[in-house]
């Protein structure tokens, strides 16, 4: 597969992080890929559910595991093990984890994760991290970046925008510079 | 006050408090108050017919009696007699009810006071315990489905584990005195080292504004929060720094420099190492002080908190709890014998209205998800909870929003995080998934029987709370081999995340 499929999976996941935008959650999308297509997409739920841990990443696995035609095997061990995610933000430690127990074969994100970040940028859940039975899986960061940290800028200043308004209306514009990330992909 | 939609008198029904039958065009047969009814008044206790888990699989579930059944003991099926069965489903309900085994009765309490002519409707729960009238359907936006999220649950307090008979060694004494450390039925583990000398002082990058003129603090105070720079990232250091009168102002840490409004003519932000946590001692404070000055949190990390022996009392009943649930979920349900609590919080015992009580076994084997731990489940079940309560949902993890560390006894019923100020039960470490679940909804405090040490998120494998850059820190708690709760051996291998 080349960068241009992985761009192209990945504008799937930046339209589920758009859909969360909307829905007023944390914009983060992902889609998991088999065979070449969409096996499931899913964004943020944590607003609507009441609930921090409903990131988009386990929202799409548990669509997967509950369609049958999608797990066959029965009791599976490791029901990722030929699909691959992308997703807009680096998984954070717990999806990491969740990731790595269902055996996943690759994963592709956009920018990283500094305070929850399971793929390195916090803890190396992916690989580094030692585990008994789970294999260790490659997690490959810098795909579509700016559109991802540009989703999340928007979400800040639409999440503040009940704040007093400041006399100066410079800081309503929208920054769109990026600076490279600290460490390339 | 309450329309009634072609409502038609139902049988007739004796009940002590008056509670009739009525039939609604779009919910059959219901039960409606003929008069005021207080809070807390027992409706109706419902004797049970129990089904036998076989009879129930052959015959009852294929029957119109699966809309009616609920699940009881050893996988039996029960269903309720009297009022029991005709109880529609609500979010939120006015009317909790309790399981009564040993009576083989269910109790139904109004959960508030009830005016006359208004229905009164039960929680089904997530097809907990009662399968929901409607048909459920497999769709991803429908959390209702019967997806495995059900576990154990208890909402109310009043299940009695029969399983086992170990008499609570803090039972008796004074409730107020203070349990020595030693005489805790769990070790402490020890928090991470505080940062005490130069070289140990954990640094990132913040960007820096020098303000000449400190008349426009304000509005640089207002623009912070208009570009959501106020987050909580930063909410452990002071935004203004005075230094040989000169007003400095810090912006953030994002990868670039923020740009401050162009009218004021500030000079160009720069960057600088500062603190990336509060200080928990003195000797701390003055050395981030020097970098940034930094806020001083000494009791929450530094003292431990004193533990009464009421609370000790308390903690030891929770966790007889937990390892009941866990040992009843091998025996009934040929699950892995694990099990998760959160209990209503001590301090909550003499609330008018406390949290309810939320118990979850592992159920990966049965619904044939590797991921159903009791941990997410348990928590899970507590976020639907609040949900049907109409409750706030909990401040966003990754976006900007209330300082967490700001009294969490003021907002826990508003808009707080799932888990602040509870306690959480599990027999067995949780994984790092589990262990991270529990640090994004901001436990204060995890307490596990059997450590976990290769695939354990709280000190086995890894220690997420003392991890360098994750925003919530919570205590953990270790059991102690002497201090018996379980008759029952419920340890598993140690290579299966919990
Ligand atoms: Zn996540
Ligand atoms: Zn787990």
């Amino acid at each position: 597969m080349d960068s241009n499929d992985h761009l192209k999976w990945m504008k799937e996941a930046m339209i589920m992080a758009e859909e969360a935008l909307a829905a007023g959650e944390v914009p983060v999308g992902c889609v998991f890929v088999r065979d070449g297509r969409i096996i499931a997409k899913a964004r943020n739920r944590t607003n609507e559910l009441r609930n921090a841990t409903r990131h988009a990443e386990l929202e799409a696995i548990d669509c997967i595991i509950a369609d049958e035609t999608l797990t066959p095997e029965i009791g599976q061990q490791y029901p990722l093990s030929k699909t691959t995610l992308y997703v807009t933000v680096e998984p954070c430690i717990m999806c990491a984890s969740a990731l790595r127990q269902l055996g996943i074969q690759e994963v592709y994100y956009g920018c990283g994760n500094e305070r929850f970040g399971g793929c390195g940028s916090v803890l190396g859940v992916n690989e580094e991290l030692d585990h008994p039975v789970h294999k260790s899986y490659k997690a490959t960061g810098g795909f579509r970046r700016e559109d991802a940290i540009m989703i999340l800028r928007r979400f800040y200043i639409t999440e503040n925008a009940n704040a007093p308004v400041p006399r100066s209306k410079a800081n309503r514009v929208l920054k769109t510079e990026i600076n490279p990330p600290s460490s390339p992909h | 006050m309450f329309p009634e939609p072609s409502l038609s008198p139902g049988p007739h029904h004796l009940n002590r408090t008056g509670c009739l039958i009525k039939i609604s065009d779009n919910t059959g047969r219901g039960v409606y108050a003929s008069q005021f009814i207080p809070k807390n008044t027992d409706i109706d206790i419902s004797p049970v017919l129990l089904f036998s888990k076989q009879e129930y699989e052959n015959h009852g579930r294929h029957t119109v009696l699966d809309h009616y059944t609920f699940k009881w003991t050893e996988g039996r099926m029960a269903l309720a007699l009297g009022l029991g069965s005709l109880f529609n489903h609500s979010d939120p309900p006015n009317v909790t009810y309790s399981l009564d085994i040993r009576n083989d009765s269910i109790r139904y309490t109004t959960a508030r006071n009830i005016h006359e002519g208004e229905e009164l409707c039960i929680f089904y729960g997530h097809n907990l315990w009662f399968t929901p009238a409607k048909p459920s359907s497999q769709t991803c936006s429908e959390p209702e489905t019967d997806d495995g999220w059900g576990g154990l649950t208890v909402v109310g307090d009043d299940q009695q584990d029969e399983i086992m008979d170990i008499p609570n060694p803090y039972a008796d004494g004074d409730t107020e005195a203070i349990t020595s450390e030693e005489d805790l039925p769990f070790i402490r583990l020890k928090p991470a080292p505080e940062e005490e000398d130069a070289q140990s002082i954990q640094t990132v990058q913040a960007w820096v504004v020098d303000v000449p003129d400190p008349r426009h603090i304000t509005t640089l105070l207002k623009w912070l929060k208009q570009a959501g720079l106020d987050g909580p990232e930063l909410g452990h250091l002071k935004r203004i720094r005075k230094h040989d009168d000169l007003t400095s102002l810090l912006l953030s840490t994002t990868a670039d420099p923020p740009q401050p409004p162009e009218d004021l003519n500030l000079p160009a932000p720069y960057l600088l190492p500062v603190p990336t946590s509060a200080a928990l001692t003195l000797p701390s404070l003055s050395l981030k002080s020097a970098l940034w000055p930094t806020m001083y949190t000494p009791r929450r990390k530094d003292e431990p908190e004193p533990w009464t022996r009421g609370k000790v009392a308390w903690a030891w009943n929770a966790m007889k709890r937990t390892v009941g649930a866990a040992t009843k979920a091998r025996l009934e349900n040929d699950e892995l014998p694990i099990a998760a609590h959160i209990p209503a919080p001590y301090d909550d015992r003499t609330a008018t209205s406390p949290l309810p009580t939320f118990i979850a076994a592992d159920t990966r084997r049965s619904t044939r998800h590797p991921l159903r731990h009791a941990s997410i489940i348990a928590i899970r079940q507590m976020a639907d909870y609040r949900a049907s309560q109409g409750l706030d949902p909990p401040p966003d993890d990754d976006a900007p929003s209330v300082d967490p560390q700001s009294d969490p006894k003021e907002t826990r019923n508003g808009s707080n995080y799932l888990l602040t100020d509870q306690t959480f039960f599990v027999t067995h470490e949780p994984c790092i998934m589990c262990s991270m679940a529990l640090l994004h909804s901001r436990v204060k405090e995890v307490i596990y029987l059997h450590p976990m040490s290769k695939t354990g998120g709280c000190g086995g494998s890894a220690c997420l709370p003392m991890l360098k850059g994750v925003n919530h820190r919570f205590t953990i708690f270790q059991w102690k081999g002497t201090t018996k709760v379980t008759a029952e051996d419920i340890r598993i291998d140690p290579t299966i995340d919990v």
